[in-house]
């Protein structure tokens, strides 16, 4: 008798998970009215805490905004940690990860991307009296970067030779570069050259170089296999491109008159398929 | 839930990265060890000195390291402390393993702090009368602390050291937070690269749980083979 109830039981969880897992997502977002969406909240400008508001703003925020408007919901956003993204997203805490994800081949066996959003070059900083000048000098030598990314795999495969050493946030592994416990720091070029910026006068001791450790295709994660999704943000994507609101979120965060300085927008939110 | 990739653990560049976290947290626990014990040692006979200012320096030094988290010294003796020193010790201290270093003098010095009671507790359970039986053979305070007191007092603490070493193993995970490339270290590093997350701690766990294991054994051997002599 109690083994019948316990069949029972099972087969009902069982069931349950069954309806859960295939359930559509893009459905569940709309009935329950809000669309979840995870950020760091500590990467300024994709996502970070303006200081006057409290409240959680920058690039990828404005993204997921428009993404929530076309399905017709509010944004609810959720800060995670770096480590944290891929799990959220298939265990179903959040629907849409927007935090700096980079789209890599090993990551697609995993979840699913959207069109990418934003290509950046990861690049080095060195302390001008190493007299380093190229990446490859970087052989032999200490490197300094956050953990959990693609930075550390990707210094490892531009100079296989480099003693990497990672910390669990940008600036930790900044503030060791300062104090000299390394020669070389590697992040994505926005986020370098808002740790540069903020040096003040000591930028003269140090120079970014010029050479890119790698290109970085970000997108927006999607759990894998909810179709319905990845096409209502891949079309808003589309939209927001076409109607010229692409190129002027990304002026207001990284023009020329932000900390970030870009001149020029070099890509386009047009493929979701990388090299 | 994707099925569990044995693959992953069992070779390929995934497989050694945390075959070499492993290896660097034994190093860990074997540097530390053989650092805490004499320190330990020291502290727990100031402890127990005749002469007060000794017996207060003693004190301040368990208590002051005691009720700080290890977290808490692993950044200072990372961040803080090497950039007290002079310009030459600290460029050439930087050039070499400061991460692994700083580890070190953090995990031995709080290791210390502990072993230092299990000891001074060992110290106290012998009998007076053996110390005073020490004195009367016209023995130095610190000469019947050796021949007498101490040999049968570490017999006694023995037990509590190893239980000591145990924390100590699994503290060596906090190191990773100074850029350690210990068995935790490593374990989110192939995390990050692969998303295999439950291989990667499942491996990390195992090696913990084994060596964690192997040291209670150890605890369990010597009590049996080593028994507390009483009088």
């Amino acid at each position: 008798m109690r083994l019948n109830i316990l069949a029972a039981a099972l087969a009902a969880s069982a069931l349950l998970a069954g309806t859960v897992a295939h359930a559509d997502q893009l459905a569940d977002i709309k009935k329950k009215g809000e669309l979840v969406v995870g950020v760091l909240g500590t990467d300024e400008p994709a996502t970070f805490i303006d200081p006057k508001t409290r409240q959680i703003v920058g690039y990828e925020v404005d993204l997921a905004n428009a993404i929530a408007k076309k399905i017709g919901v509010k944004t609810t956003l959720k800060q995670i940690a770096v480590a944290a993204r891929i799990p959220e997203l298939q265990q179903g805490h959040v629907d849409l990860v927007a935090a700096g994800l980079t789209h890599n081949k090993e990551r697609e066996a995993q979840i699913d991307f959207s069109l990418t959003t934003f290509v950046t070059g990861q690049k080095a900083i060195v302390k001008k009296d190493s007299g380093i000048a190229e990446v490859s000098q970087l052989g032999g030598k200490k490197v300094l970067t956050i953990r959990g990314g693609t930075q550390e795999p990707n210094i490892r495969k531009a100079v296989p030779t480099a003693d990497v050493v990672t910390f669990d946030t940008s600036q930790q592994a900044f503030q060791a570069l300062q104090q000299g416990k390394g020669v070389g720091y590697v992040d994505d070029e926005a986020a370098l050259l808002r740790s540069y910026a903020k040096l003040g006068p000591q930028k003269a001791q140090y120079v970014v170089l010029k050479q890119n450790l790698s290109t970085e295709a970000l997108a927006i994660g999607i759990k894998k296999g909810e179709t319905g999704l990845k096409a209502v943000v891949d079309d808003t994507l589309r939209e927001l491109e076409k109607s010229g609101e692409a190129e002027k979120i990304f002026v207001k965060w990284y023009g020329p008159n932000t900390a970030s300085g870009f001149q020029t927008r070099d890509f386009k939110f047009e493929s979701d398929k990388i090299d | 839930m994707p099925l569990f990739d044995y693959s992953l653990l069992l070779t390929g560049k995934y497989h050694d990265m945390l075959v070499a976290g492993l290896w660097l947290s034994l190093q860990l626990l074997a540097a530390s060890l053989v650092c805490a014990l004499p320190i330990a040692l020291v502290v727990a006979m100031l402890r127990l000195s005749p002469l007060a200012p000794l017996r207060w320096l003693g004190f301040a030094y368990v208590e002051s390291i005691r009720n700080i988290p290890l977290l808490a010294h692993m950044l200072f003796w990372y961040f803080g402390a090497p950039e007290l020193l002079p310009e030459g010790v600290k460029q050439w201290l930087y050039a070499g393993h400061i991460e692994a270093y700083s580890a070190i003098v953090a995990l031995s010095l709080y290791t210390a702090a502990f072993m230092a009671e299990d000891m001074r507790s060992g110290i106290r359970s012998i009998p007076a009368v053996q110390f005073e039986a020490g004195r009367a053979l016209g023995f130095g305070w610190l000469a019947t602390m050796r021949r007498v007191v101490l040999p049968q007092a570490l017999r006694v603490t023995v037990p509590p050291l190893i239980s000591q070493t145990l924390s100590l193993w699994k503290n060596t995970s906090i190191a990773t937070v100074i850029g350690v490339a210990e068995l935790m270290y490593q374990a989110g590093q192939v995390e990050s690269a692969t998303f295999r997350s439950f291989e990667s701690f499942a491996f990390a766990s195992a090696a913990y749980l084994t060596v964690s294991l192997a040291i209670t054994a150890l605890a369990s051997w010597y009590h049996h083979r080593f028994p507390v002599r009483t009088l």
